[in-house]
């Protein structure tokens, strides 16, 4: 019982411990990525640009959560990984700013941008 | 079942301390790198907060001299007395041709002050609690004081103004209070970006395209570069931020600012960073640099962020109503206001090329206690000093603003109208000059004969922001010309443009002789060579 107890507890306090130094996101780190990368690949395809504003919060979180682009035929994430920042660098400047940025703390800055500039966000965002 | 719940532990635990793996192995904690303080972690700010002040009052806790070097500046005291001309300047009294005054529409106007409460003239300037914090240190980007509240945040949702349907959305005080930082282009620019009653309507050279610019609107604050923040050339000292529109420094030569270097220019300048002499490759265009305004080459034109900037600005056209007796908003193509009952008629522009005149930073403008007579020509807002000739002053470009704006004929006095309110007099309520202009009049505390004309005014607005890149600063071509960009400018010899057909003919014509002289001379050295 005593074994459990302890065992409880610290369980506990390594979980709150984690949270406690979870990445704060960079919305505006978000923005320049979101403005900067995939806004000028965007610009030129077929689709063009998507505002932030065209989306809901939770239909980009929904969004993010399916990690599908391109309908499915490859993921959001693969957009931000350091591998595709790498292989663009040369000729994007944002990328090659954030080529040493995490993977994950990049995707929750560009998570925390299109929040907020989402259509019901705190600040409607557009692409430029 | 206990068995089960002891290894769900275990499980937990672990996982736990492997997502704090960083803290126990080589490398360093996670941590912030942008702040040495977590304010998220301080009880004070743990807390609803329900007002402005009681924000203000839980920073002051800590920082404690920071309401009273605030209380110091001209961000909190709209008050500026200029030394040079002896005005008595700042929003509090000048004039202009955009909205006009703040006088008696405080509670919209100070939307953008540094403070809490100043709907009036009553306003109490001593009061810490109501110096407002949050609004150049917020990093969340939701601080909003929306025009109507006097400076203050809502809080909680509320349909403004009422009986409108609107709804303005209230914001957490306690999660921006949690994450402020340092002041940025975005909190600069909620307001600067917006001076004139939206985006990039007064400046020209500011607007919300430079909250995430590209290299091309402005070389220093690329987002993707540079990424220069409003404070890397403003740096502000107990909280006063250097620059200044009212005494602006047109010539500065004091060099580049070096460290440990005791000098009280103003570091916000060109030079403050680049010298005197900025060109390294092209030493002739340092030559150039001792008359002309860096700002002069290196920004070609100004709304060049794909917002316009408003250009000229008729109040005499106002208070039009449509067949139902509404107000009436007209829209060009691109969906920009052209036409408001309540304020008349705009033209807007993106790409501009400014004006350019001489220009050595002495301002003076003209109040409302001025006399001013009416004439074929505008009467300047604020009248700038230079010449070609004074030692002092250099080719500076500009925003110049035109305008028609309401003046009391009797008095011969630019006029306060109350615009902004939802009351009985204000004139973007009522569309009704009479009442707007003595209310406002009364507010500011000058006579009005009750007699309204209308009259042409200008103000100009120096250019300095927006710097291209270099290659895309004026070629030779743009002001070395007949009709080039210097055309108007006196007082200075401008190859190409100031050509004159008589020196010209003598230019040539020693240039002539000197080389008859010299193939001359060969020549009789050759042939008498050959004889010899």
């Amino acid at each position: 019982m005593k074994l459990t107890t302890t065992l409880t507890v610290g369980a506990a306090l390594s979980v709150l411990a984690s949270s406690a130094f979870a990445y704060d996101a960079d919305w505006k780190r978000g923005r320049v990525y979101y403005r900067s990368v995939c806004t000028s690949c965007h610009a030129v395809a077929p689709i063009g640009s998507i505002n932030p504003s065209t989306k809901t919060k939770a239909e980009w979180a929904a969004y993010l959560k399916a990690d599908k682009h391109n309908k499915g035929k490859d993921t959001v994430k693969q957009y931000v990984s350091k591998a595709y920042r790498a292989s663009i660098k040369s000729g994007n400047k944002a990328a090659e700013k954030f080529a040493d940025t995490p993977d994950q703390e990049l995707m929750d800055d560009i998570s925390a941008f299109l929040t907020k500039g989402a259509k019901d966000g705190d600040a409607p965002a557009t692409c430029s | 079942m206990k068995h089960a719940f002891t290894r769900a532990a275990l499980v937990m635990c672990c996982a736990g301390w492997l997502a704090t793996g960083p803290v126990l192995a080589d490398e360093a904690k996670p941590l912030k790198l942008t702040t040495t303080a977590d304010h998220t972690k301080f009880k004070e700010l743990q807390k609803e907060f329900k007002s402005g002040p009681e924000v203000t009052k839980a920073c002051l806790a800590c920082h404690t001299e920071a309401a009273g070097q605030i209380h110091r500046t001209k961000h909190w005291k709209w008050e500026y007395l200029n030394p040079q001309t002896g005005q008595t300047l700042g929003k509090k009294t000048v004039v202009n041709n955009f909205c006009i005054s703040i006088a008696s529409n405080y509670a919209s106007c100070t939307s953008c002050h540094v403070g809490y409460g100043w709907k009036d003239a009553s306003f109490d300037f001593k009061s810490e609690d109501n110096v407002d914090c949050l609004v150049c240190h917020d990093t969340t980007g939701n601080y909003k004081k929306p025009p109507g509240f006097a400076g203050n945040p809502v809080v909680k949702d509320i349909e403004f103004p009422p009986g409108s349907g609107k709804i303005i959305k209230g914001i957490d005080l306690s999660k921006i209070a949690q994450k402020i930082g340092k002041t940025s282009r975005d909190t600069c620019g909620a307001c600067h970006f917006n001076g004139g009653g939206g985006d990039g309507v007064k400046h020209g050279d500011m607007d919300t395209s430079l909250a995430a610019p590209t290299r091309d609107v402005d070389v220093h604050m690329d987002a993707e570069g540079l990424d220069f923040t409003c404070g890397t050339c403003h740096s502000s000292s107990s909280h006063d931020v250097a620059g200044s529109r009212y005494t602006p420094t047109a010539q500065d030569k004091q060099g580049a600012r070096i460290r440990g270097k005791a000098d009280k220019g103003n570091p916000a300048t060109c030079v403050a960073c680049h010298g005197n002499e900025p060109h390294k490759k092209e030493a002739r265009l340092n030559q150039h640099a001792t008359k002309i305004a860096c700002q002069t080459c290196h920004i070609p034109t100004y709304a060049r962020g794909g917002i316009p900037t408003k250009m000229v600005w008729d109040w005499s056209t106002a208070g039009q109503r449509d067949a139902e007796g509404k107000h009436i908003v007209r829209k060009d193509a691109k969906g920009h206001i052209t036409y408001e009952s309540r304020k008349g008629d705009f033209t807007l522009a993106e790409n501009v090329k400014p004006e350019y005149v001489w220009f050595n930073g002495l301002v003076t403008y003209t109040l409302i206690t001025d006399k001013i007579e009416k004439s074929e020509q505008r009467t300047k807002i604020n009248t700038l000093g230079g010449s070609a000739t004074d030692g002092k002053s250099m080719i500076w470009p500009m925003k110049v603003f035109r305008g028609t704006q309401p003046y009391d004929p009797v008095n011969k006095t630019l006029v306060t109208p109350h615009t902004a309110g939802n009351d009985d007099t204000g004139y973007w309520k009522n569309l009704d000059w009479d009442k707007a202009i003595t209310v406002g009049m009364k507010d500011s505390g000058h006579p009005f004969s009750g007699k309204i004309d209308f009259i042409k005014t200008e103000m100009s607005w120096p250019i300095t922001h927006m710097v291209a890149p270099k290659e895309k600063a004026l070629a030779c071509a743009e002001c070395h010309s007949k009709d080039g960009r210097l055309a108007g400018i006196q007082g200075i010899y401008i190859p190409v443009r100031d050509n004159n057909k008589l020196l010209d003919t003598a230019g040539w014509a020693i240039v002539f002789l000197t080389l008859l002289g010299v193939f001359g001379h060969a020549t009789l050295r050759i042939v008498t060579a050959r004889r010899h």
